[in-house]
């Protein structure tokens, strides 16, 4: 798992996509994290993100309607593909392992609530 | 989504969105522009406007990655070589498709280059005359400009070079000159000796051939100044003794088998001299001005009155390489005033004009030669550019017009991905096609008119096409029409929006109508132009034609008086008056109708006041003059034999009386030279000239026994040809030496106007063919405008209109256009032509009704043209042109 296969940022937007789908465009997809987050998050960073997806086989779009709120611009709609799928459900499940290595003192909670 | 549609929407800021669209690819905007606009909403409904604002800023800038820049690269160049075809393909068959269009538009632009072609051929020859010699560059013509009491005037022949025998040119003037100036290399005084108003052709013998022929007196240093090739004899011993000759081939070949054989040999010059043939020249091209036949020496000048048509006779001069013309003319200038002795007021000063303009500027202004033929040629080329400008007018008329028909196939291409910088190469590389065709066609054209066009301008012209230069020319020409014509419906086409064109909402914007329609008003006003000039040239050449001069000249033939015709003078008259179709015989000091003598020293009159002097035009005639040229008296009586004093009588003409000053003049005394008399009789004006001068005053008296002259033979109407028989058999009686030869008065009148008579011919022609293209135009507009119209026409029928109402509506268009182009062009054509006319001494007025006509048929042709094709659009079916979608 090299850092070029999938870098943080865009995974977290695949996983927007999976989430929000069949409605996953970039505005979506950036309000969503950004609600997640709480931290800015650019349509624009989202876009290149998709783009790089998108190049990668991670993700499919197709063009879809226009609207009025876009001011009667289409949207570009994206879903994920199955080497997609493949590669979120290889990341979590390293993730997955080594969070179960992790003894219960070496990694202590701090909630702050 | 969360949020709901039914939202006001908030404009962002339009900066930004341009910045987009100048730095991202194309392909993603309508994405990105989509997303940052979405945002916005929730950004002012979140954040109030101002905020929203510099976030939408900062939410762009996000976009300014090198993943979202355009790529120029990645545009596909079509491959040249396809695309050209496309064209070619696209083009033809557009043309084919819309074939009565393009052949308008065709034709139209290739008449006007017809046009162009045919006059830059003219002006080109025109001035390509005298201009062939190898020392042009150094060759000058010299003339004088006289001061007199405030008057000013000029002319080519030097005066007061007097020989002791007659007003004549000596070759002294052209030695003095070469004498005084080392700058002179050569120099020669020229005069023709076959021209009026004195000149004939001079009969030469050889052996029992005889011959009249046509040629001119000169100097020895005629051959080496300018280049008339030689095939016989040498250039430096020509004409260097004083009964050398020089003949041309022809000549040569009259008398003698070979030019070689000719050399040596013996002529009879009219019968009292005897010349030696010294060289041979090659027959004169017609690119020269001077024409002859034959040249004599100068040198006999001194011996013998050398005959020469008049007294304007020019001298030319070679300067030596390197001179400065500028300085030699400063020197020049007082030449004549050094050497004689003038009163106060009185100066002749010297100048030089370059040898090759003689021909198209000889006529004096102010004492300069500054116009004369190049008038004309100015004239042409501006008629040449102004019909070439009218055939591309309407070539951008008939094509913006047409536009509309392929505003889908421009949307189409556009929409596919053409740039407009293609879509301006497409169109202007079809008007250049086309425009090449048209080329070919007038080729065609001037193949075929070219000998008609040479008839009418007495020229023989041809088309160099072996010249490369002239190759470039007509590939300039063509291009440039071609680039000039497209440009405007390129550019129009190429800007059209796909959005608005493919949903048919395509209408003509108000501005473009307009432009339409100035074009056709420009157009059109030319056309009249036109027209009224050729309409008033054409009047003027007739009106001079065929005034009436104050004489008969019908039926008048003329001879000139030479060998034993003077002796002789009596037996000819008799036995003339007994042959059949003789009317009349008389003689005169000279032709009646171009007298070129005046004078006004030798004219004394009871009552002349103290330094009066007239300027007389005298005459010396026979005793049935009068009655034979039907001239009208107004006083007195006309010569008779029944007086025995008529041989001292004098008559003068109304001019003469009034300038003169004398009140009762019959009876009073008044000599002439040293001939006094009384004056019997006052005649009517009649012209002595061209009706480019005012009537001079004339002086007649009796004097049957000059030795130079012409007589002249009225004969009975209808039966000319008996009577030159009867000439012919009444000289060979009494003047066997020397053939006969006769000239009618009313031809050689005709010919005083030649110039505008070809001037008439040509612009007729013209002005004829700028209406044509003008309503070639006009057909192509009407055309179309009937096919846009056509639902209104289908509509108009269903209500109820008749055809006539239809015609009418649609024509009133076009007769708007009419009437605004004849308002243009009538000030400016009157202005125009009333200069033309103060040339004329004689001229018609110019009336209202000249202009009155001309709009007239304008507005007849333009109606005919546009009801011709609206009444065809108002025939057709109106359920057919309804049904049209």
């Amino acid at each position: 798992m090299r850092r070029s296969d999938l870098g943080e940022f865009e995974e977290i937007v695949l996983l927007s996509v999976a989430v929000l789908s069949p409605a996953a465009y970039s505005v979506a997809i950036a309000e969503e994290l950004e609600s997640e987050t709480g931290k800015n998050i650019t349509t624009g960073a989202v876009h290149a993100a998709l783009q790089r997806l998108e190049k990668k086989g991670f993700v499919t779009s197709e063009m879809g309607e226009a609207t009025a709120a876009r001011g009667g611009r289409r949207k570009r709609l994206f879903n994920v593909t199955v080497a997609g799928s493949k590669i979120l459900h290889e990341v979590k499940s390293v993730r997955d392992n080594l969070w179960g290595r992790v003894s219960p003192q070496g990694l202590p909670e701090i909630n702050l609530n | 989504m969360r949020r709901m549609n039914q939202r006001p929407s908030y404009t962002p800021p339009k900066w930004v969105d341009r910045l987009i669209i100048r730095v991202c690819a194309s392909h993603l905007q309508e994405e990105i522009l989509g997303d940052l606009y979405e945002r916005y909403q929730f950004s002012v409904e979140r954040l109030g406007e101002r905020r929203a604002k510099r976030r939408y800023f900062r939410e762009a800038l996000a976009y300014m990655r090198p993943a979202f820049l355009h790529k120029s690269a990645k545009t596909t160049t079509p491959h040249p070589i396809t695309m050209i075809r496309h064209y070619f393909l696209t083009a033809f068959r557009n043309t084919v498709r819309n074939k009565a269009f393009s052949t308008i538009n065709v034709l139209g632009l290739a008449l006007g280059m017809t046009c162009f072609l045919l006059i830059s051929l003219w002006v080109a020859d025109e001035r390509s005359i005298d201009n062939f010699h190898e020392n042009n560059a150094s060759l000058y013509t010299l003339y004088h400009t006289t001061e007199s009491n405030g008057n000013i005037f000029g002319a080519y022949g030097i005066p007061d070079w007097y020989s002791d025998r007659i007003e004549v040119d000596d070759p002294v003037l052209a030695n003095e000159l070469k004498e005084v100036f080392p700058e002179i290399e050569f120099a020669t005084t020229y005069a023709t000796s076959y021209e009026l108003p004195w000149g004939y052709a001079c009969t030469f013998q050889y052996g029992d051939k005889q011959y009249k022929i046509k040629g001119s007196t000169t100097g020895e240093d005629f051959f080496k100044m300018f280049s008339y090739p030689l095939v016989a004899g040498n250039a430096a011993t020509a004409l260097n003794e004083i009964n050398s000759i020089a003949i041309s081939e022809k000549m040569a070949g009259l008398f003698f088998n070979s030019p070689a054989e000719a050399v040596g040999k013996v002529l009879r010059y009219q019968n009292f001299k005897d010349l030696v043939v010294k060289a041979v020249f090659k027959d004169i091209d017609r690119k020269s001005s001077m024409q002859f036949d034959y040249l004599i020496s100068w040198k006999n000048n001194i011996q013998h009155d050398i005959l020469t048509s008049g007294h304007d006779n020019p001298t030319y001069v070679k300067l030596k390489k390197n001179t400065d013309p500028v300085a030699f003319a400063a020197k020049l200038k007082n030449f004549q005033n050094e050497r004689m002795d003038y009163p106060e007021n009185y100066r002749v000063n010297l100048g030089i004009q370059p040898f090759g303009d003689r021909y198209l500027t000889s006529n004096f202004v102010n004492g300069e030669p500054a116009e004369g033929r190049i008038e004309y040629v100015r004239i042409f080329s501006g008629v040449a550019v102004f019909i070439l400008i009218i055939a591309c007018v309407n070539f951008m008329n008939l094509a913006t017009a047409k536009s509309l028909k392929r505003a889908r196939e421009v949307g189409v291409r556009k929409v596919v991905g053409s740039s407009r910088g293609y879509l301006v190469g497409q169109f202007l590389g079809e008007s250049l096609l086309l425009s090449f065709v048209a080329l070919i066609c007038s080729l065609i054209f001037i193949s075929l008119l070219l000998p008609v066009f040479n008839n009418f301008s007495g020229k023989q012209m041809s088309l160099p096409l072996g010249d490369a230069g002239y190759l470039f020319f007509l590939i300039g020409l063509t291009i440039t029409a071609g680039v000039v014509s497209g440009s405007y419906p390129a550019v129009y086409l190429s800007s059209l929006r796909p959005v608005r064109v493919l949903k048919g909402l395509m209408r003509f914007g108000k501005s473009a109508l307009w432009f339409r329609k100035g074009l056709a008003v420009f157009q059109f006003s030319l056309s009249i132009l036109l027209l009224i000039a050729t309409l008033v040239v054409s009047r003027q050449t007739d009106f001079v034609k065929n005034k009436h001069l104050g004489y008969n000249k019908e039926n008048i033939i003329y001879l000139r008086i030479e060998g034993d015709l003077n002796q002789k003078y009596g037996v000819l008259k008799e036995r003339l008056l007994t042959m059949p179709g003789i009317a009349m015989v008389d003689r005169s000091s000279e032709a009646p109708h171009n007298m070129g003598f005046e004078m006004s020293a030798p004219f004394t009159w009871e009552g002349q006041q103290e330094g009066q002097a007239v300027s007389f035009k005298p005459t010396s005639v026979g005793f049935d003059f009068v009655k034979m040229m039907e001239l009208e008296l107004v006083a007195g009586r006309s010569f008779s034999r029944d007086f025995a004093t008529d041989t001292s009588a004098f008559m003068v003409n109304e001019t003469a009386l009034r300038q003169m000053g004398l009140e009762n003049p019959i009876g009073k005394r008044i000599s002439a030279w040293d001939k006094q008399g009384h004056i019997i009789g006052v005649l009517k004006d009649y012209h002595i000239s061209s009706l480019h001068e005012e009537i001079k005053p004339l002086i007649v008296d009796i004097k049957e026994n000059l030795s130079f002259g012409v007589i002249m033979i009225k004969t009975q109407p209808g039966k000319t040809k008996e009577a030159l028989k009867s000439l012919e058999l009444a000289n060979s009686e009494v003047n066997p030496d020397f053939p006969l030869a006769y000239e009618f008065l009313d031809q050689e009148y005709a010919q005083m106007y030649e110039s505008e008579a070809i001037v008439s011919k040509i612009s007729n022609v013209f002005a004829v063919l700028a209406i044509l293209i003008s309503c070639l135009g006009l057909l192509g507009l009407a055309m179309f405008s009937a096919e846009q119209r056509t639902k209104e026409i289908g509509i108009r029928k269903v209500l109820g209109a008749s055809v006539k109402s239809i015609v009418a509506i649609f024509s009133k268009e076009f007769i708007e256009l009419v009437l605004v182009s004849f308002i243009i062009a009538a000030p400016i054509s009157w202005y125009l032509m009333n200069n033309w006319l103060q040339g004329f001494a004689y001229s018609i007025p110019l009336t209202w009704w000249i202009f009155a006509l001309t709009g007239a048929c304008a507005l007849l042709v333009a109606l005919l043209t546009v009801s011709f094709q609206t009444m065809r659009a108002a025939l057709r079916n109106p359920v057919k042109s309804l049904r049209a979608e």
